[in-house]
Protein backbone atom coordinates (compact mmCIF):
# COMPACT_ATOMS: atom_id res chain seq x y z
CA UNK A 1 0.00 0.00 0.00
CA UNK A 2 1.28 3.79 -0.95
CA UNK A 3 0.18 5.87 2.26
CA UNK A 4 0.68 9.60 2.23
CA UNK A 5 -0.21 11.91 4.82
CA UNK A 6 0.23 15.29 6.02
CA UNK A 7 1.79 16.27 2.73
CA UNK A 8 2.45 19.94 2.46
CA UNK A 9 4.08 21.43 -0.37
CA UNK A 10 5.58 25.27 -0.80
CA UNK A 11 6.55 27.05 -3.06
CA UNK A 12 8.15 30.00 -1.44
CA UNK A 13 5.35 31.90 -0.51
CA UNK A 14 2.42 30.01 -2.19
CA UNK A 15 0.87 26.95 -0.61
CA UNK A 16 0.30 24.41 -3.34
CA UNK A 17 -0.58 21.58 -1.07
CA UNK A 18 -2.05 21.60 2.55
CA UNK A 19 -2.39 18.27 4.53
CA UNK A 20 -2.74 15.86 1.90
CA UNK A 21 -3.82 12.21 3.06
CA UNK A 22 -4.63 9.43 0.00
CA UNK A 23 -3.61 6.12 -0.14
CA UNK A 24 -3.49 3.46 -3.09
CA UNK A 25 -3.21 0.02 -2.75
CA UNK A 26 -1.67 -2.55 -5.37
CA UNK A 27 -3.70 -3.54 -8.20
CA UNK A 28 -6.14 -0.24 -8.13
CA UNK A 29 -6.45 2.44 -10.35
CA UNK A 30 -7.27 5.84 -8.19
CA UNK A 31 -7.74 8.99 -9.97
CA UNK A 32 -7.13 12.39 -8.77
CA UNK A 33 -9.21 15.16 -10.65
CA UNK A 34 -8.69 18.75 -10.00
CA UNK A 35 -8.94 21.89 -12.18
CA UNK A 36 -5.82 23.94 -13.56
CA UNK A 37 -3.41 25.15 -10.47
CA UNK A 38 -4.93 22.52 -7.87
CA UNK A 39 -1.88 21.30 -7.40
CA UNK A 40 -2.32 18.02 -9.39
CA UNK A 41 1.17 17.80 -10.57
CA UNK A 42 2.82 19.15 -7.55
CA UNK A 43 1.42 15.74 -5.62
CA UNK A 44 2.87 13.50 -7.42
CA UNK A 45 6.26 15.48 -7.66
CA UNK A 46 6.45 15.29 -4.02
CA UNK A 47 6.15 11.73 -4.19
CA UNK A 48 8.56 10.94 -6.54
CA UNK A 49 10.58 13.26 -4.94
CA UNK A 50 11.52 15.79 -7.37
CA UNK A 51 9.78 18.66 -5.19
CA UNK A 52 10.15 18.66 -1.37
CA UNK A 53 7.63 18.87 1.22
CA UNK A 54 7.33 20.63 4.54
CA UNK A 55 8.39 19.06 7.40
CA UNK A 56 5.55 16.42 8.86
CA UNK A 57 4.95 14.42 5.68
CA UNK A 58 4.85 10.96 5.18
CA UNK A 59 4.61 8.85 1.80
CA UNK A 60 5.13 5.61 2.76
CA UNK A 61 5.25 2.18 1.04
CA UNK A 62 5.54 -1.00 2.70
CA UNK A 63 5.71 0.30 6.11
CA UNK A 64 8.99 2.30 4.35
CA UNK A 65 9.36 6.25 4.88
CA UNK A 66 10.26 7.82 1.81
CA UNK A 67 9.18 11.40 2.24
CA UNK A 68 12.81 13.88 1.77
CA UNK A 69 14.36 11.11 0.09
CA UNK A 70 15.80 11.47 -3.09
CA UNK A 71 13.99 10.84 -6.61
CA UNK A 72 16.67 7.87 -8.02
CA UNK A 73 15.91 5.81 -4.42
CA UNK A 74 12.26 6.23 -4.71
CA UNK A 75 12.67 4.53 -7.77
CA UNK A 76 14.06 2.01 -6.25
CA UNK A 77 11.71 1.82 -3.88
CA UNK A 78 8.88 0.91 -6.33
CA UNK A 79 7.02 3.92 -7.39
CA UNK A 80 7.84 5.04 -11.28
CA UNK A 81 6.60 8.82 -12.23
CA UNK A 82 5.05 9.43 -15.90
CA UNK A 83 5.70 13.20 -15.47
CA UNK A 84 4.09 15.96 -17.39
CA UNK A 85 5.32 16.36 -20.35
CA UNK A 86 6.02 12.63 -20.37
CA UNK A 87 9.89 13.24 -19.75
CA UNK A 88 11.46 10.60 -22.26
CA UNK A 89 14.79 11.00 -23.45
CA UNK A 90 14.11 12.66 -27.09
CA UNK A 91 17.70 12.03 -28.62
CA UNK A 92 17.63 8.65 -27.28
CA UNK A 93 16.13 5.36 -29.19
CA UNK A 94 13.03 3.71 -28.03
CA UNK A 95 15.49 0.53 -27.26
CA UNK A 96 17.60 2.91 -25.15
CA UNK A 97 14.93 4.22 -23.27
CA UNK A 98 13.67 1.24 -22.46
CA UNK A 99 16.97 0.07 -20.92
CA UNK A 100 17.23 2.86 -18.99
CA UNK A 101 13.78 2.32 -17.45
CA UNK A 102 15.40 -0.60 -16.26
CA UNK A 103 18.67 1.22 -15.02
CA UNK A 104 17.31 0.71 -11.28
CA UNK A 105 19.06 -2.37 -9.57
CA UNK A 106 15.47 -3.41 -8.07
CA UNK A 107 14.22 -4.22 -12.07
CA UNK A 108 17.77 -5.87 -13.35
CA UNK A 109 16.20 -9.48 -12.46
CA UNK A 110 13.06 -8.86 -14.58
CA UNK A 111 14.24 -6.75 -17.43
CA UNK A 112 13.47 -9.27 -19.65
CA UNK A 113 10.16 -10.40 -18.43
CA UNK A 114 9.05 -6.56 -18.00
CA UNK A 115 10.45 -6.20 -21.34
CA UNK A 116 8.32 -8.62 -23.36
CA UNK A 117 5.46 -7.13 -21.05
CA UNK A 118 5.85 -3.49 -22.17
CA UNK A 119 5.55 -5.19 -26.21
CA UNK A 120 2.98 -7.70 -25.32
CA UNK A 121 0.94 -3.64 -24.03
CA UNK A 122 2.10 -1.70 -26.81
CA UNK A 123 2.66 -3.24 -29.70
CA UNK A 124 3.66 -0.29 -31.77
CA UNK A 125 6.79 0.20 -29.69
CA UNK A 126 8.35 -2.98 -30.65
CA UNK A 127 8.18 -1.83 -34.74
CA UNK A 128 9.85 1.43 -33.76
CA UNK A 129 13.16 0.17 -31.37
CA UNK A 130 15.61 2.29 -33.27
CA UNK A 131 13.79 5.53 -34.05
CA UNK A 132 14.84 8.64 -31.99
CA UNK A 133 12.25 9.11 -29.54
CA UNK A 134 11.59 12.84 -30.15
CA UNK A 135 10.54 11.62 -34.12
CA UNK A 136 7.60 9.85 -32.73
CA UNK A 137 4.02 10.78 -32.60
CA UNK A 138 2.01 12.20 -29.24
CA UNK A 139 0.82 8.91 -28.67
CA UNK A 140 3.80 6.86 -29.15
CA UNK A 141 6.16 8.94 -26.96
CA UNK A 142 3.04 8.43 -24.33
CA UNK A 143 3.24 4.81 -24.72
CA UNK A 144 6.96 4.47 -24.46
CA UNK A 145 7.05 6.72 -21.71
CA UNK A 146 4.56 4.65 -19.76
CA UNK A 147 6.94 1.68 -20.33
CA UNK A 148 9.94 2.88 -19.00
CA UNK A 149 8.17 3.37 -15.98
CA UNK A 150 7.18 -0.59 -16.30
CA UNK A 151 10.76 -1.23 -17.08
CA UNK A 152 11.57 -0.11 -13.43
CA UNK A 153 9.17 -2.87 -11.75
CA UNK A 154 7.30 -0.53 -10.08
CA UNK A 155 4.56 -1.89 -7.30
CA UNK A 156 3.09 1.97 -7.99
CA UNK A 157 2.92 4.01 -11.23
CA UNK A 158 1.84 7.77 -10.98
CA UNK A 159 1.10 8.72 -14.27
CA UNK A 160 0.52 12.89 -14.57
CA UNK A 161 -2.38 13.78 -17.59
CA UNK A 162 -0.71 11.16 -19.83
CA UNK A 163 -3.92 11.56 -22.27
CA UNK A 164 -3.33 15.05 -22.72
CA UNK A 165 -3.30 16.22 -26.20
CA UNK A 166 -3.31 13.01 -27.95
CA UNK A 167 -6.74 11.71 -30.24
CA UNK A 168 -9.68 9.62 -28.90
CA UNK A 169 -9.11 6.65 -30.80
CA UNK A 170 -4.98 7.31 -28.95
CA UNK A 171 -6.64 7.94 -25.92
CA UNK A 172 -9.24 4.87 -25.61
CA UNK A 173 -6.23 2.83 -26.30
CA UNK A 174 -4.21 4.51 -23.72
CA UNK A 175 -7.20 3.87 -21.51
CA UNK A 176 -7.58 -0.01 -21.65
CA UNK A 177 -3.48 -0.10 -21.16
CA UNK A 178 -3.99 1.34 -18.35
CA UNK A 179 -6.30 -0.48 -17.13
CA UNK A 180 -4.82 -3.76 -17.69
CA UNK A 181 -1.71 -2.21 -16.32
CA UNK A 182 -4.36 -1.87 -13.01
CA UNK A 183 -5.26 -5.35 -13.09
CA UNK A 184 -1.75 -6.98 -13.41
CA UNK A 185 -1.00 -5.77 -9.72
CA UNK A 186 -0.04 -2.52 -9.94
CA UNK A 187 -0.77 0.45 -8.11
CA UNK A 188 -1.41 3.32 -10.48
CA UNK A 189 -2.41 6.66 -9.68
CA UNK A 190 -3.84 8.63 -12.29
CA UNK A 191 -3.50 12.50 -12.80
CA UNK A 192 -6.38 13.19 -15.48
CA UNK A 193 -8.73 16.01 -16.95
CA UNK A 194 -10.37 13.61 -18.78
CA UNK A 195 -13.13 12.21 -16.20
CA UNK A 196 -15.30 10.61 -17.76
CA UNK A 197 -12.37 8.06 -19.64
CA UNK A 198 -10.31 7.88 -16.52
CA UNK A 199 -13.37 7.26 -13.86
CA UNK A 200 -14.65 4.45 -15.99
CA UNK A 201 -11.30 2.66 -15.33
CA UNK A 202 -10.50 3.42 -11.80
CA UNK A 203 -11.84 1.85 -8.54
CA UNK A 204 -11.52 5.24 -6.11
CA UNK A 205 -10.92 8.96 -6.76
CA UNK A 206 -9.99 12.55 -5.46
CA UNK A 207 -10.86 15.15 -6.08
CA UNK A 208 -8.26 18.19 -5.28
CA UNK A 209 -9.17 21.81 -5.01
CA UNK A 210 -6.86 24.55 -4.42
CA UNK A 211 -4.48 22.37 -2.76
CA UNK A 212 -6.70 20.59 -0.55
CA UNK A 213 -8.71 17.42 -1.07
CA UNK A 214 -12.25 18.03 -1.36
CA UNK A 215 -14.19 15.22 -2.17
CA UNK A 216 -12.89 11.72 -2.06
CA UNK A 217 -14.78 7.85 -3.01
CA UNK A 218 -15.36 4.94 -5.14
CA UNK A 219 -15.90 5.79 -8.64
CA UNK A 220 -19.23 5.80 -9.24
CA UNK A 221 -19.80 7.86 -5.96
CA UNK A 222 -17.51 10.62 -8.04
CA UNK A 223 -19.20 9.79 -10.91
CA UNK A 224 -22.78 10.15 -9.77
CA UNK A 225 -21.96 13.69 -7.61
CA UNK A 226 -23.19 16.46 -8.58
CA UNK A 227 -20.43 18.95 -8.28
CA UNK A 228 -18.25 16.84 -9.78
CA UNK A 229 -20.50 16.03 -12.76
CA UNK A 230 -20.55 19.84 -13.43
CA UNK A 231 -17.16 20.92 -13.28
CA UNK A 232 -15.31 17.86 -14.81
CA UNK A 233 -17.97 15.38 -16.53
CA UNK A 234 -19.31 18.75 -18.70
CA UNK A 235 -22.56 17.73 -17.30
CA UNK A 236 -25.54 20.37 -18.59
CA UNK A 237 -25.46 23.68 -18.10
CA UNK A 238 -21.87 23.58 -17.10
CA UNK A 239 -20.86 22.58 -20.44
CA UNK A 240 -19.12 26.25 -21.12
CA UNK A 241 -17.62 26.89 -17.86
CA UNK A 242 -13.75 27.25 -19.12
CA UNK A 243 -12.42 24.97 -16.73
CA UNK A 244 -14.56 21.96 -17.60
CA UNK A 245 -12.39 20.11 -19.78
CA UNK A 246 -12.93 18.24 -22.81
CA UNK A 247 -14.08 14.35 -22.72
CA UNK A 248 -14.65 14.10 -26.49
CA UNK B 1 53.63 16.70 -51.90
CA UNK B 2 52.79 19.46 -49.45
CA UNK B 3 49.27 18.40 -49.49
CA UNK B 4 49.72 14.78 -48.10
CA UNK B 5 52.33 16.55 -45.48
CA UNK B 6 49.72 19.43 -44.55
CA UNK B 7 46.77 16.24 -44.17
CA UNK B 8 48.91 13.98 -42.18
CA UNK B 9 49.94 16.87 -39.55
CA UNK B 10 46.66 18.37 -39.40
CA UNK B 11 45.12 14.88 -38.88
CA UNK B 12 47.36 14.25 -36.13
CA UNK B 13 46.95 18.08 -34.68
CA UNK B 14 43.19 17.34 -35.28
CA UNK B 15 43.14 14.11 -33.50
CA UNK B 16 44.45 15.57 -30.16
CA UNK B 17 42.27 18.74 -30.28
CA UNK B 18 39.51 15.75 -30.73
CA UNK B 19 40.56 13.87 -28.00
CA UNK B 20 40.90 16.28 -25.36
CA UNK B 21 37.51 18.59 -26.54
CA UNK B 22 35.80 15.04 -26.11
CA UNK B 23 36.47 15.23 -22.54
CA UNK B 24 35.49 18.39 -22.16
CA UNK B 25 32.43 17.73 -23.40
CA UNK B 26 32.08 15.48 -20.84
CA UNK B 27 32.55 17.45 -18.26
CA UNK B 28 30.40 20.29 -19.67
CA UNK B 29 27.78 18.58 -21.58
CA UNK B 30 27.44 16.13 -18.42
CA UNK B 31 27.94 17.69 -15.59
CA UNK B 32 27.65 21.08 -16.61
CA UNK B 33 30.99 22.44 -14.89
CA UNK B 34 32.75 24.84 -17.68
CA UNK B 35 36.31 23.68 -16.33
CA UNK B 36 38.46 26.84 -16.76
CA UNK B 37 41.08 24.69 -15.45
CA UNK B 38 40.93 21.95 -18.08
CA UNK B 39 44.25 22.76 -19.81
CA UNK B 40 46.09 22.82 -16.47
CA UNK B 41 45.00 19.06 -16.11
CA UNK B 42 46.54 18.58 -19.45
CA UNK B 43 49.77 20.36 -18.82
CA UNK B 44 49.95 18.47 -15.61
CA UNK B 45 49.65 15.45 -17.37
CA UNK B 46 52.59 16.27 -19.72
CA UNK B 47 54.92 17.34 -17.02
CA UNK B 48 54.03 13.79 -15.19
CA UNK B 49 54.71 12.20 -18.36
CA UNK B 50 57.87 14.03 -18.78
CA UNK B 51 59.09 13.40 -15.22
CA UNK B 52 58.24 9.56 -15.70
CA UNK B 53 60.13 9.15 -18.84
CA UNK B 54 63.21 11.02 -17.74
CA UNK B 55 63.13 10.71 -14.12
CA UNK B 56 61.72 6.80 -14.53
CA UNK B 57 62.23 5.35 -18.27
CA UNK B 58 59.12 4.58 -18.02
CA UNK B 59 57.71 5.32 -21.95
CA UNK B 60 54.75 7.75 -22.53
CA UNK B 61 52.67 4.99 -23.39
CA UNK B 62 52.96 3.12 -20.60
CA UNK B 63 53.16 6.32 -18.62
CA UNK B 64 49.02 6.13 -19.85
CA UNK B 65 48.21 3.56 -17.60
CA UNK B 66 49.69 5.24 -14.73
CA UNK B 67 48.87 9.23 -15.59
CA UNK B 68 45.35 8.13 -16.83
CA UNK B 69 43.91 6.23 -13.62
CA UNK B 70 45.95 9.34 -11.73
CA UNK B 71 43.78 11.73 -13.49
CA UNK B 72 40.53 10.19 -13.01
CA UNK B 73 41.03 10.20 -9.25
CA UNK B 74 41.81 13.35 -9.15
CA UNK B 75 39.40 14.35 -11.02
CA UNK B 76 36.91 13.23 -9.29
CA UNK B 77 38.34 14.11 -5.77
CA UNK B 78 38.18 17.49 -7.23
CA UNK B 79 34.06 17.35 -8.29
CA UNK B 80 33.53 15.81 -4.88
CA UNK B 81 35.10 18.07 -2.87
CA UNK B 82 35.35 21.65 -4.74
CA UNK B 83 32.38 21.07 -6.74
CA UNK B 84 29.48 18.99 -5.09
CA UNK B 85 28.85 22.14 -3.23
CA UNK B 86 28.47 24.18 -5.56
CA UNK B 87 25.75 21.61 -7.38
CA UNK B 88 24.11 21.20 -4.25
CA UNK B 89 23.30 25.07 -3.70
CA UNK B 90 22.83 25.49 -7.76
CA UNK B 91 18.83 26.75 -8.15
CA UNK B 92 19.31 25.82 -11.91
CA UNK B 93 21.97 25.27 -15.04
CA UNK B 94 22.74 28.63 -15.33
CA UNK B 95 23.83 29.76 -11.52
CA UNK B 96 25.58 26.22 -11.38
CA UNK B 97 27.72 27.56 -14.86
CA UNK B 98 28.77 30.85 -13.31
CA UNK B 99 29.82 29.16 -9.98
CA UNK B 100 31.97 26.68 -11.82
CA UNK B 101 33.32 29.24 -13.94
CA UNK B 102 34.65 30.91 -10.76
CA UNK B 103 35.69 27.80 -8.83
CA UNK B 104 37.12 26.46 -11.73
CA UNK B 105 39.22 29.63 -12.45
CA UNK B 106 40.33 30.10 -8.88
CA UNK B 107 41.52 26.09 -9.47
CA UNK B 108 43.70 27.13 -12.72
CA UNK B 109 45.94 30.15 -10.77
CA UNK B 110 46.74 26.96 -8.04
CA UNK B 111 47.36 24.66 -10.11
CA UNK B 112 49.26 26.71 -12.86
CA UNK B 113 51.13 27.78 -9.49
CA UNK B 114 51.95 24.87 -8.65
CA UNK B 115 53.40 24.13 -12.28
CA UNK B 116 55.62 27.17 -11.75
CA UNK B 117 56.91 26.47 -8.96
CA UNK B 118 58.06 22.89 -9.95
CA UNK B 119 59.03 23.24 -13.27
CA UNK B 120 59.38 27.08 -13.92
CA UNK B 121 58.17 29.08 -17.16
CA UNK B 122 60.98 27.02 -19.68
CA UNK B 123 59.84 24.93 -22.08
CA UNK B 124 60.13 21.00 -21.71
CA UNK B 125 60.25 18.40 -24.36
CA UNK B 126 61.47 15.22 -24.40
CA UNK B 127 62.73 12.60 -27.29
CA UNK B 128 60.57 9.72 -27.59
CA UNK B 129 60.65 7.71 -31.39
CA UNK B 130 61.63 10.48 -33.16
CA UNK B 131 61.92 8.30 -36.02
CA UNK B 132 61.12 9.76 -39.15
CA UNK B 133 59.53 7.29 -41.50
CA UNK B 134 58.29 7.89 -45.05
CA UNK B 135 54.63 8.09 -45.35
CA UNK B 136 53.31 8.71 -48.91
CA UNK B 137 55.92 11.16 -50.32
CA UNK B 138 55.92 13.28 -46.82
CA UNK B 139 57.89 12.35 -43.81
CA UNK B 140 56.09 11.89 -40.26
CA UNK B 141 58.37 10.96 -37.10
CA UNK B 142 56.87 7.70 -35.34
CA UNK B 143 55.66 9.14 -32.19
CA UNK B 144 53.14 11.44 -34.05
CA UNK B 145 51.69 8.57 -35.48
CA UNK B 146 51.62 6.68 -32.31
CA UNK B 147 49.91 9.47 -30.40
CA UNK B 148 47.23 9.25 -33.01
CA UNK B 149 46.52 5.80 -33.25
CA UNK B 150 46.62 5.91 -29.54
CA UNK B 151 44.09 8.61 -30.03
CA UNK B 152 42.15 7.45 -32.19
CA UNK B 153 41.71 4.45 -30.18
CA UNK B 154 40.31 5.86 -27.02
CA UNK B 155 38.29 7.92 -28.52
CA UNK B 156 36.37 4.93 -29.86
CA UNK B 157 36.71 3.47 -27.20
CA UNK B 158 34.81 6.24 -25.36
CA UNK B 159 32.49 6.57 -27.68
CA UNK B 160 31.25 2.45 -27.88
CA UNK B 161 31.29 2.96 -23.81
CA UNK B 162 28.70 5.82 -24.11
CA UNK B 163 26.89 4.46 -26.90
CA UNK B 164 26.55 0.68 -26.25
CA UNK B 165 26.31 0.18 -22.42
CA UNK B 166 23.87 1.27 -19.92
CA UNK B 167 25.86 2.92 -17.75
CA UNK B 168 27.07 4.81 -20.75
CA UNK B 169 23.50 5.67 -21.88
CA UNK B 170 22.22 6.69 -18.67
CA UNK B 171 25.64 9.50 -18.89
CA UNK B 172 24.15 11.07 -21.90
CA UNK B 173 20.84 10.53 -19.83
CA UNK B 174 21.92 13.32 -17.91
CA UNK B 175 23.80 14.94 -20.05
CA UNK B 176 19.94 15.30 -22.34
CA UNK B 177 17.74 15.97 -19.52
CA UNK B 178 18.78 15.57 -15.71
CA UNK B 179 15.25 15.83 -14.24
CA UNK B 180 14.54 12.97 -16.51
CA UNK B 181 16.98 10.54 -15.38
CA UNK B 182 16.20 10.87 -12.09
CA UNK B 183 13.03 9.04 -12.97
CA UNK B 184 14.76 6.11 -14.07
CA UNK B 185 16.53 5.74 -10.75
CA UNK B 186 20.40 7.47 -11.98
CA UNK B 187 21.98 9.02 -9.12
CA UNK B 188 22.42 12.28 -11.27
CA UNK B 189 25.10 13.99 -9.24
CA UNK B 190 27.25 10.19 -9.23
CA UNK B 191 27.08 10.00 -12.88
CA UNK B 192 27.92 13.59 -13.26
CA UNK B 193 30.87 13.01 -11.00
CA UNK B 194 31.98 10.11 -12.95
CA UNK B 195 31.34 12.18 -16.40
CA UNK B 196 33.92 14.53 -14.79
CA UNK B 197 36.59 12.55 -13.88
CA UNK B 198 36.27 10.49 -16.99
CA UNK B 199 36.67 13.60 -19.24
CA UNK B 200 39.50 14.58 -17.05
CA UNK B 201 41.42 11.23 -18.30
CA UNK B 202 40.70 11.94 -21.61
CA UNK B 203 41.89 15.20 -21.21
CA UNK B 204 45.27 14.00 -19.38
CA UNK B 205 45.70 11.28 -22.04
CA UNK B 206 45.50 14.34 -24.49
CA UNK B 207 48.78 15.55 -22.18
CA UNK B 208 50.40 12.74 -22.64
CA UNK B 209 50.33 12.11 -25.95
CA UNK B 210 50.94 15.54 -27.06
CA UNK B 211 53.62 15.73 -24.97
CA UNK B 212 55.22 13.03 -27.02
CA UNK B 213 56.22 15.26 -29.72
CA UNK B 214 55.10 18.98 -28.67
CA UNK B 215 56.71 20.93 -26.22
CA UNK B 216 55.40 22.59 -23.39
CA UNK B 217 55.67 24.27 -20.34
CA UNK B 218 53.58 25.84 -17.24
CA UNK B 219 51.59 28.62 -18.79
CA UNK B 220 50.53 26.75 -21.96
CA UNK B 221 46.94 25.55 -20.53
CA UNK B 222 45.08 28.03 -20.77
CA UNK B 223 45.95 27.81 -24.72
CA UNK B 224 44.42 23.61 -24.65
CA UNK B 225 41.32 25.24 -22.44
CA UNK B 226 40.34 27.80 -24.97
CA UNK B 227 40.96 25.49 -28.03
CA UNK B 228 38.85 23.13 -26.42
CA UNK B 229 36.35 25.18 -25.71
CA UNK B 230 36.25 26.19 -29.21
CA UNK B 231 35.82 22.50 -30.22
CA UNK B 232 33.35 21.66 -27.86
CA UNK B 233 30.81 24.47 -29.21
CA UNK B 234 31.77 24.12 -32.29
CA UNK B 235 30.55 20.57 -32.55
CA UNK B 236 28.04 21.35 -30.06
CA UNK B 237 28.17 20.97 -26.24
CA UNK B 238 27.73 17.47 -25.34
CA UNK B 239 27.62 15.61 -28.30
CA UNK B 240 30.70 13.19 -28.72
CA UNK B 241 30.90 12.96 -32.56
CA UNK B 242 30.56 16.84 -32.56
CA UNK B 243 33.67 17.15 -30.48
CA UNK B 244 35.42 14.99 -33.00
CA UNK B 245 34.22 16.22 -36.30
CA UNK B 246 35.14 19.97 -35.15
CA UNK B 247 38.59 18.90 -33.74
CA UNK B 248 39.50 17.44 -36.97
CA UNK B 249 38.74 20.58 -38.61
CA UNK B 250 40.17 22.94 -36.65
CA UNK B 251 43.62 20.82 -36.89
CA UNK B 252 43.02 20.57 -40.07
CA UNK B 253 42.54 24.34 -40.86
CA UNK B 254 44.74 25.20 -38.51
CA UNK B 255 48.17 23.29 -40.12
CA UNK B 256 46.68 24.54 -43.79
CA UNK B 257 47.11 28.26 -42.49
CA UNK B 258 50.16 27.50 -40.84
CA UNK B 259 51.85 25.90 -43.72
CA UNK B 260 50.35 27.50 -46.86
CA UNK B 261 49.44 31.39 -45.83
CA UNK B 262 51.16 32.29 -42.11
CA UNK B 263 52.05 30.96 -39.09
CA UNK B 264 51.10 33.99 -37.07
CA UNK B 265 47.41 33.30 -38.88
CA UNK B 266 46.54 30.22 -37.04
CA UNK B 267 44.51 31.83 -34.00
CA UNK B 268 42.92 34.37 -36.22
CA UNK B 269 41.93 31.46 -38.71
CA UNK B 270 40.80 29.73 -35.29
CA UNK B 271 38.49 32.08 -34.43
CA UNK B 272 37.32 32.79 -38.09
CA UNK B 273 36.31 28.96 -37.91
CA UNK B 274 34.63 29.04 -34.76
CA UNK B 275 32.95 32.70 -35.45
CA UNK B 276 31.51 31.19 -39.04
CA UNK B 277 30.09 28.54 -36.87
CA UNK B 278 28.25 30.33 -34.13
CA UNK B 279 26.98 32.29 -37.02
CA UNK B 280 25.33 29.65 -38.72
CA UNK B 281 24.87 26.86 -36.86
CA UNK B 282 24.80 28.30 -33.00
CA UNK B 283 23.90 25.40 -31.23
CA UNK B 284 27.10 23.57 -33.01
CA UNK B 285 27.78 21.26 -35.93
CA UNK B 286 25.88 18.62 -35.02
CA UNK B 287 24.42 20.00 -31.68
CA UNK B 288 20.52 20.55 -31.61
CA UNK B 289 18.79 23.47 -30.80
CA UNK B 290 17.19 23.93 -26.96
CA UNK B 291 13.46 22.82 -27.37
N1 LIG C 1 7.91 25.55 -9.74
C1 LIG C 1 6.89 26.30 -9.27
N2 LIG C 1 7.14 27.47 -8.69
C2 LIG C 1 6.13 28.23 -8.19
N3 LIG C 1 4.85 27.88 -8.23
C3 LIG C 1 4.52 26.72 -8.80
C4 LIG C 1 5.53 25.85 -9.35
N4 LIG C 1 4.92 24.77 -9.85
C5 LIG C 1 3.61 24.93 -9.63
N5 LIG C 1 3.36 26.09 -8.99
C6 LIG C 1 2.05 26.57 -8.56
O1 LIG C 1 1.47 25.61 -7.71
C7 LIG C 1 0.10 25.43 -8.00
C8 LIG C 1 -0.17 23.99 -8.34
O2 LIG C 1 0.49 23.66 -9.56
P1 LIG C 1 0.39 22.24 -10.23
O3 LIG C 1 1.28 22.23 -11.41
O4 LIG C 1 0.61 21.21 -9.21
O5 LIG C 1 -1.13 22.21 -10.71
P2 LIG C 1 -1.89 21.14 -11.57
O6 LIG C 1 -3.06 20.73 -10.79
O7 LIG C 1 -0.99 20.07 -12.02
O8 LIG C 1 -2.37 22.00 -12.80
P3 LIG C 1 -2.52 21.59 -14.35
O9 LIG C 1 -3.83 20.90 -14.47
O10 LIG C 1 -2.54 22.91 -15.06
O11 LIG C 1 -1.37 20.74 -14.73
C9 LIG C 1 -0.22 26.40 -9.12
O12 LIG C 1 -0.79 27.55 -8.54
C10 LIG C 1 1.11 26.72 -9.73
O13 LIG C 1 1.12 28.02 -10.24
MG1 LIG D 1 -0.28 19.46 -13.81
Amino acid sequence: MLEIRHLSVSYGQHRALADIVLTANRGEIVVILGANGAGKSTLLKAVAGLVSAAAGASVRIRDRELAGDEPHRIVEAGIALVPEGRGIFGDLTVRENLQLGAYAARARDDEARNHARVLALFPRLAERMSQTARTMSGGEQQMLAIGRALMSSPEFLLLDEPSLGLSPLVCRELFAALKEIGASGIGVLLVEQNAKQSLAIAQRGYVIETGRITLAGKSEMLRADPAVQRAYLGAAGAASSTDTPSTD
Amino acid sequence: MVLIDILISGLILGGMYALVAMGLTLQYGVARILNLAYGEVLIASAFATYVLYTGFAISPLLGLLIVLPLAFAANWLIYRVMLTPLVKRARNRVTLEIDSILATFGLLFVLQGIAFVVFGGQYYSYSYLSVPLHLGGSIVSVNRLLALGFAAALGIALYLALTRTRSGTAIRAVAVDPTSAQLVAINVRRVAGFAFALGGAMCAAGGVLTSMFLTFNAAMGVVFTMKALIVVIMGGVGNLLGALLAGLLLGLIETFVARLVDPGLTLAANFALFLAVLLIRPQGLLGRRAS
